[in-house]
């Protein structure tokens, strides 16, 4: 295929993908490993996977491809007010020790920003634990192209 | 042996009620314990595991980040600039390892 085809299907593609308008949550993330998540979650968190809220007011930007896995930067944002939130945690589904870090802001703005390693694609949750208690969930899933802890 | 730390802001100087990046990097390998050597050997873990952030001798913020950090890593956190002062970052890595930056917050 030349490159001129190639754009022309490639835009068709993401045209059909943008009107189908699939809410990203319904579906299942790339790389997504529930079982390992579960696990660690108890471990941190002493709550499991359908104890916690999938809530827009988190935003986790983590890039779609990630050409390293050594190096892959995360940044979360709550929009939330400061007194509002606890703990900040991450997690990647497939990483040997899924829970990548915990933040707790105190007098700090709800936002952290950091580099990590994945060992292969992987879904990454934000979990955020709020002052009442409650636990909210965002996720995004980065496509690892040569895995970071191997 | 010390942790290299350099920690910067964002805005320089930012005015007062304004929004702060505080951003420290450290020079470290931060060994998950998962990866080999040539020789096909562990490479034993070896990672920053808290950052601390004191402004002015108060402590406003604390991070424990996991084996999953990358190597030579980064923290970023963000703060509303409100008084002139002294941030202090100190870290530790599962060695017991220290390393300390200092940056001065400059109002506009």
């Amino acid at each position: 295929m030349n490159r001129r085809a190639f754009l022309k299907t490639a835009g068709v593609a993401l045209g059909a993908l943008a009107l189908a308008g699939v809410p990203a949550r319904a579906q299942a993330l790339e790389g997504e490993d529930l079982a390992k998540l579960e696990k660690a979650l108890q471990e941190v968190l002493g709550k499991g996977f359908k104890d916690l809220t999938p809530s827009d007011l988190i935003k986790l930007n983590m890039p779609a491809i990630a050409e390293s896995g050594a190096n892959v930067p995360a940044e979360v944002e709550v929009n939330l007010p400061p007194g509002q939130v606890k703990a900040i945690h991450l997690f990647a589904d497939k990483n040997p020790t899924p829970h990548l870090v915990a933040f707790m802001p105190m007098k700090a703005l709800p936002y952290y920003a950091t580099r990590v390693r994945l060992a292969e694609t992987s879904a990454i949750r934000a979990v955020v634990e709020t002052a009442d208690g409650k636990f909210l969930l965002a996720s995004a899933s980065t496509r690892v192209t040569v895995g970071g802890c191997g | 042996m010390a942790i290299r730390t350099i920690v910067r802001l964002t805005p320089a100087k930012p005015k007062a009620g304004e929004n702060v990046k505080l951003q420290v990097v450290a020079q470290h390998p931060n060994e998950p314990g998962t990866r080999k050597d040539a020789e096909g050997k562990i490479i034993p873990a070896k990672y920053i595991n808290q950052v601390e952030v004191y402004f002015e001798g108060e402590k406003v913020a604390e991070a424990k980040p996991g084996p999953s950090t990358s190597a030579n890593p980064l923290y970023g956190f963000m703060f509303k600039a409100e008084k002139a002062g002294t941030f202090t970052v100190k870290l530790k890595d599962t060695d017991g390892d220290t390393g300390e930056g200092t940056v001065k917050l400059e109002l506009a």
